[in-house]
C-alpha cells in the first residue's frame, strides 16, 4: 500500500473505533474505505489491534509535531505557548472524531493503550520545562508543576471534546491558557497573559 | 437494611467481587472485564455473583461507591483540630491519597476506567464527583481566571494521580500532597501563599496517623 492509502486507513481505523466501539470496530469497512487488500493489510500489520496502536500512534506523532514547531522561536515562553495551544485547540475543533479518539475511544481499550495516553500528555511536558525557568521562583516549584500545567489544559480540552463542543475549544484559548500558565506565574501574571490573548484573539 | 442470617453470610462475597472488578479492570480495562474473570477471580458461584448484582456495569458502579463511600468516611475522620478552610483540605486530601495508595485498583477504577474506560453511567459517576470537588476548590478563594479555573487545577492533580496509577505507583501518591495542594491553591490564593501552604503540607504529609 503506498502511504495515502495507509494514511487513509489509519484514519479510517479510528473512525471506526470511534463510531462503532472496539469490538465493533471493523478492519475490513477501513480497508473497503482505503481501497487496501487483505493481503496488503497482512503485509503491513498483524490484525486489528496492531493496526489501531499504529493508527493512534501516527495521530499522535502528527498532533505532537504540529503543536511543538508553532512552539519554537525565540517569542517569549507564554506568546510560544499561546501560539502552540492556539494550534493544537483549531486543530481539535477541526477533527473532532479524531480528537475523541486519541482521548477517550483509543484510552479506554485496555490498560496498555491507556499508557500511550500517558506517554502523549508527558511529551508536553519538555515544552512546559522552560516555563519553570521563566517563572522566577524556579527552585520552589513543585517538582510535578510540568505536568499540572498540561494536566489543567487536558482537563478542559477532554471535558469539551467529551461533551461534543470541540467546535467551542478556540474561544476558550484564554481561558486554557490561563490555567497552563497560572502554576508557574501566579494568577495575576497568567490573568496578564489571558487578557493580551483575549484581545490579540 | 435489614440484615438477615443469610446476609451476614453472603456480605464478603459482596466485597470479594467488588476487590476482583476493580483488581480485574485495573489488569485489563473495563471493556475487556468479564463477570466470568471476576467470579474467578473472586472465588464465588455464578448465583453469589447474580444475587447482588444486575450486570458487570452494576457491578463495577457498586465497586465506585464503595470508594467513594470510603473517601467520605475517611475525609470526615479527617483532623478535626485543623483550623480553617485551607488547612482542613489538606489533611482531607492527604486522606484521600492514603486511601488511593491502599486501594490503587479502585482508585484506578475510579480516576482511569470511569473516565475514559466504562460505561456513559460510570462516567458520568466521575464527572458529578470531579463537579463537586471543583466547586468545594471555587470556594477557598478568589479566581483569576473563570470557573474553569477550578476544573483545570483538579485536572493537572488528576493528571499526576493518573499517571503514577497507570505506573503501579500509587503508593507514592502521599508524598505527593504539597504538590497537589500548590496546584489547587495557586489560580486562587496566589503564587506566594500557594507555595508556603505547599511547603506546610510537606509537613502535614509526613506527620504521624
Amino acid at each position: 500500500m503506498d502511504a495515502q492509502q495507509r494514511d487513509t486507513l489509519l484514519r479510517a481505523m479510528l473512525e471506526e473505533l470511534v463510531g462503532m466501539g472496539y469490538g465493533e470496530a471493523s478492519v475490513e469497512r477501513a480497508r473497503e474505505a482505503a481501497e487496501v487488500s487483505v493481503a496488503e493489510f497482512e503485509a503491513e500489520f498483524d490484525g486489528k489491534d496492531e493496526c489501531l496502536f499504529a493508527a493512534y500512534d501516527d495521530l499522535t506523532e502528527r498532533v505532537v509535531a504540529r503543536a511543538s514547531a508553532d512552539c519554537d522561536g525565540s517569542d517569549p515562553w507564554p506568546d510560544r505557548v499561546r501560539v502552540g495551544l492556539e494550534s493544537l485547540l483549531h486543530a481539535v475543533a477541526a477533527y473532532p472524531e479524531m480528537a475523541r479518539a486519541l482521548t477517550r475511544s483509543f484510552p479506554g481499550i485496555r490498560p496498555a493503550a491507556y499508557e500511550r495516553y500517558v506517554a502523549l500528555l508527558s511529551r508536553f511536558v519538555p515544552v512546559m520545562r522552560e516555563g519553570r525557568e521563566y517563572s522566577g521562583v524556579e527552585e520552589e516549584l513543585p517538582g510535578e508543576v510540568e505536568l499540572l500545567a498540561v494536566g489543567a489544559a487536558e482537563a478542559i480540552i477532554f471535558g469539551e471534546v467529551d461533551a461534543g463542543r470541540a467546535e467551542r475549544l478556540p474561544q476558550m484559548m484564554p481561558e486554557i491558557l490561563f490555567s497552563i500558565l497560572v502554576p508557574f506565574m501566579g494568577p495575576d501574571r497568567a490573568a496578564d497573559e489571558m487578557r493580551s490573548a483575549a484581545t490579540a484573539a | 437494611m435489614l440484615t438477615t442470617g443469610n446476609d451476614v453470610l453472603t456480605v464478603p462475597d459482596r466485597e470479594r467481587i467488588l476487590q476482583a472488578m476493580a483488581d480485574c479492570c485495573a489488569e485489563n480495562g473495563y471493556a475487556e472485564t468479564t463477570v466470568d474473570t471476576v467470579l474467578k477471580r473472586a472465588g464465588v458461584e455464578p448465583e453469589s455473583f447474580d444475587s447482588h448484582f444486575a450486570s458487570k456495569e452494576d457491578c463495577a458502579l457498586a465497586a465506585l461507591n464503595k470508594i467513594v463511600s470510603e473517601t467520605l468516611a475517611r475525609i470526615s475522620m479527617t483532623n478535626p483540630d485543623a483550623e480553617g478552610a485551607v488547612e482542613r483540605r489538606k489533611y482531607e486530601g492527604r486522606a484521600v491519597l492514603e486511601l488511593m495508595a491502599a486501594r490503587p485498583t479502585f482508585a484506578r477504577l475510579g480516576f482511569i476506567e470511569s473516565r475514559q474506560g466504562g460505561t456513559e453511567p460510570m462516567h458520568s459517576a466521575y464527572a458529578s464527583g470531579v463537579r463537586v470537588l471543583a466547586l468545594m476548590m471555587e470556594r477557598l478563594g478568589r479566581s483569576g481566571g473563570s470557573g474553569l479555573a477550578a476544573r483545570a487545577a483538579l485536572g493537572g492533580a488528576e493528571a499526576v494521580i493518573r499517571r503514577e496509577l497507570a505506573a503501579g505507583r500509587a503508593a507514592r501518591l502521599p508524598q505527593l500532597l504539597p504538590d497537589f495542594v500548590y496546584a489547587v491553591l495557586v489560580p486562587f490564593v496566589g503564587q506566594g501563599e500557594a507555595l508556603r501552604q505547599a511547603k506546610l503540607a510537606a509537613k502535614v504529609a509526613t506527620e504521624e496517623g
